[in-house]
């Protein structure tokens, strides 16, 4: 394996988790995350020389994005921008989480399934940010970097992204009894 | 009706602002019925999130699928070099990346300028001096050297929870995660934050990631960071401060991170 290469794997690969996970939250179709997530492993693979030392996550995460808006456009030109459908949640099996969960009584996945789908409600760009922050744990400087915003948009983004969740959310969940907590 | 202080206390809660401020904040929230309510939801929609959004990885097709990719993407990365660019779709370059520029972005803004303005009073840029960081840094270095990683070896819990009694301040969750790649391999007790504190140690690959924990006493907020190559990864579970520190990837760390905050 050439120099590149191993520096690439090294130093690069190790967020491909974390690119898949914003691919999908960006795109929502398991089927066109992965196709994004591709083009930007082998863009920023090309244009590897210009990472410098900078944050390997964040710089991998701006491309996926990128990549993301351009594969936005041409599905915009060709006219045909499959909806969301039914059938989607058997195609998701590869949201399954890594870790076991304690709790998976009905209830808690009744939970995860609103929740899902009102993350899905939030506009593109909200909920992005605030994944960003609440999942991958990057800071306002990272977040800035990826979504190529200023800081103060960030921080709006997330106030009313949370807003927005809490309000929708939290109202309606809560009156639900908890078996747990 | 929303206080004209909810963003500072936004900033606050995502470990955004330097101390001085956070003690502001701190004060203001004190008889700020609002910001205090706030601080409540910020909370309660963080722990939602972090327990209930599938924490996915990359289907094994997949990456196999994008490692073949760049097999083949070295093969004829070669004879790219003696011809001329390819002008199709795939061969333009990434964006040049902007780094911690945004400085300079975040004034360019319309909306986001003036708040941005003001942000810049209070925010500190992450990874900013810290003793404490400079501490953890310092420990986990130091546990490296011959003979120093752990006091108690033991892949058991049950050996090195109880023996952690005797000699930190604190106990911390103890568990192996052998089957998720993170096996336990001891214990130590250190100092830290002026306190005898509790390590749990534990092993990823060729990696070892100290798990530093300490009673957390006031609020603070602690975001993670990265110091001379480590990660710093903190968090609080009940009135425990923790911080696991390590040379491995964040993705790596932080998957540790969320085993143990499952186990708490």
């Amino acid at each position: 394996m050439d120099d590149k290469r191993a520096r690439f794997e090294e130093q690069v690969l190790p967020h491909l988790d974390a690119a898949y996970r914003f691919a999908r939250w960006l795109c929502y179709a398991p089927g066109d995350a992965d196709d994004v997530v591709q083009e930007a492993v082998l863009r920023a693979f090309r244009g590897f020389e210009a990472l410098r030392g900078s944050d390997a996550k964040a710089w991998l995460l701006a491309i996926v994005r990128n990549c993301h808006f351009t594969a936005a456009k041409q599905q915009q030109r060709r006219a045909f921008v499959p909806l969301p459908e039914e059938n989607d949640e058997v195609d998701g099996h590869a949201m399954v989480a890594t870790t076991p969960d304690p709790e998976s009584d009905s209830i808690r996945s009744d939970q995860k399934k609103v929740l899902e789908r009102l993350l899905e409600s939030l506009p593109e760009e909200h909920r992005t940010v605030l994944m960003l922050r609440e999942i991958e744990e990057m800071d306002y400087a990272q977040i800035a970097s990826v979504t190529q915003v200023p800081i103060g948009t960030v921080m709006s983004r997330l106030a009313r992204s949370r807003a927005a969740l809490k309000a929708k959310w939290l109202q309606d969940v809560e009156g639900v009894p908890r078996a747990v907590r | 009706m929303q206080c004209a202080e909810s963003l500072r206390v936004q900033a606050y809660f995502d470990g955004e602002v330097d101390a001085v401020s956070g003690a502001e904040i701190e004060r203001h929230a004190d008889h700020c019925n609002e910001c205090r309510a706030l601080l409540e939801d910020l909370q309660k929609v963080r722990a939602t999130l972090r327990r209930d959004v599938p924490y996915a990885a990359t289907p094994p097709k997949l990456r196999a699928q994008i490692l073949r990719a760049l097999d083949q993407e070295g093969a004829t990365g070669l004879r790219i070099a003696e011809t001329p660019p390819a002008t199709s779709r795939t061969a333009r370059r990434p964006p040049v990346f902007r780094g911690r520029s945004f400085w300079t972005g975040a004034f360019s803004g319309i909306g986001g300028a003036a708040i941005a303005a003001a942000m810049v009073f209070f925010l500190v840029l992450p990874g900013a001096l810290s003793p404490l960081t400079n501490d953890l840094v310092s420990a986990h270095v130091r546990s490296l050297m011959p003979a120093h990683l752990i006091d108690v070896v033991s892949t058991d819990r049950h050996t090195v929870k109880p023996w952690f009694a005797g000699h930190a301040d604190v106990s911390p969750v103890v568990a192996d995660f052998e089957s998720q790649g993170y096996k336990l391999i001891g214990g130590r007790a250190d100092y830290i934050d002026h306190q005898r504190s509790a390590v749990v140690v534990y092993q990823h690959g060729p990696h070892v990631i100290n798990v530093f924990t300490w009673s957390a006493g006031n609020l603070r907020n602690l975001s993670n960071t990265t110091r001379n190559g480590y990660h710093l990864a903190f968090w609080q579970q009940g009135d425990i401060q923790y911080c696991a520190v390590s040379d491995t990837g964040w993705d790596e760390l932080l998957g540790l991170v969320r085993l143990m905050r499952a186990e708490g």
